[in-house]
């Protein structure tokens, strides 16, 4: 009996957590129908996954998920690797020769714009497709497997190349709770992100230009007014 | 139109009344309706008709029955109605004059054969 009891809960515990892929709203209404009818547990799963994944479908109808994975998190990644190593090897030529002055602000600026540049592309991420954060990850994640893979330094030395994820990761961190900046650093941030395109002008006019859109998208929805 | 599926929902949330929400529907889907009902497809519906008008819903006190969990309550609007009278006399239409209308209870030609 004590026995049965134990593998109920246990049942019951996995389609709890299951449920955690569902929002709070659907999550109790669903656990609570399924406790009520005391359903089996393969039923249970089915019921939570079929609703979790209808859920995910529904949301890529809309344009949000495509242009955070497809349209950001995925070229961003391949353009802020570059930017990373730049100013990784930036920081060492000033650390390796300290006296020269030029070489202090060339990489403070190359820094500066690295470390702008992924917080506002981690922060479009996620405030543009909250509940698809998984397939933006996967989008970044991607190409910095494939080139981590390709590195040829030694040891740890490809971590130059994912210097990025600190400041996207915090930004994505506070665009999943703010949503939107408010007008003046909305513009700070596009104007730093031009910028970052004018300096490096690699890959293209196309490739940098579309990844201009998430400054002037930030710059568009921004909050107006004092409040 | 509704469709087929959103009928039925229409239909079980009509019959269940006051006590209408998402477990209940369910049973009378599978044990009036005879067909499968996940409550996937049975809420990302009922969003669909929420959207349409035809239903209202809303979240009920939590009940000790379901471990302290609330309901998603449902009723059909006056639109909801209309637009599910529509679809049954459509099918009523329809139906005339086919063999499984016209004896329902007796065997179908190709059973005969």
């Amino acid at each position: 009996m004590k026995g049965q009891i134990g593998i109920r809960s246990m049942r019951w515990r996995c389609i709890e957590a299951t449920a955690g892929l569902l929002a709070p709203l659907d999550r109790e209404v669903v656990l609570g129908d399924l406790a009520e009818t005391d359903s089996s547990v393969w039923r249970g799963l089915g019921d939570v996954l079929s609703l979790a994944s209808r859920r995910q479908l529904a949301l890529w109808k809309g344009w949000r998920p495509w242009a955070a994975s497809i349209g950001l998190a995925l070229p961003a990644s391949l353009f802020l690797m570059g930017w990373s190593v730049a100013a990784s090897g930036a920081v060492a030529s000033v650390l390796r020769e300290p006296a020269q002055l030029s070489a202090w602000g060339f990489s403070l600026s190359r820094i500066f714009l690295v470390t702008c540049w992924a917080w506002m592309a981690g922060f479009v991420v996620g405030s543009v497709s909250r509940s698809t954060l998984w397939a933006s990850a996967l989008a970044c994640c991607g190409p910095c497997l494939h080139c981590s893979s390709l590195w040829p330094g030694h040891g740890l030395s490809f971590l130059r190349l994912l210097v990025f994820l600190v400041p996207g990761l915090f930004g994505v961190w506070r665009g999943r709770q703010e949503l939107r900046l408010g007008l003046s650093l909305a513009v700070s941030l596009a104007s730093a992100g031009a910028l970052a395109f004018l300096i490096s002008g690699k890959g293209g006019w196309m490739y940098s230009s579309s990844l201009l859109w998430p400054g002037w998208y930030l710059a568009a929805t921004a909050r107006r007014g004092s409040a | 139109m509704v469709g087929e599926f959103e009928y039925l929902i229409l239909s079980a949330a009509e019959h269940l009344g006051e006590e209408a929400y998402g477990a209940a529907m369910r049973e009378v889907i599978e044990t009036t309706g005879g067909r499968n009902c996940s409550l996937g497809a049975l809420y990302i519906t009922l969003d669909r008709l929420e959207a349409k008008g035809l239903v209202d819903t809303w979240m009920s006190s939590p009940t000790q029955q379901r471990g302290g969990r609330a309901k998603r309550m449902v009723k059909v609007t006056g639109k909801g109605a209309r637009a599910a009278r529509e679809f049954y006399e459509a099918v009523i239409r329809i139906s005339r004059g086919t063999a499984w209308a016209k004896n329902p209870r007796n065997q179908l030609p190709e059973d005969a054969a």
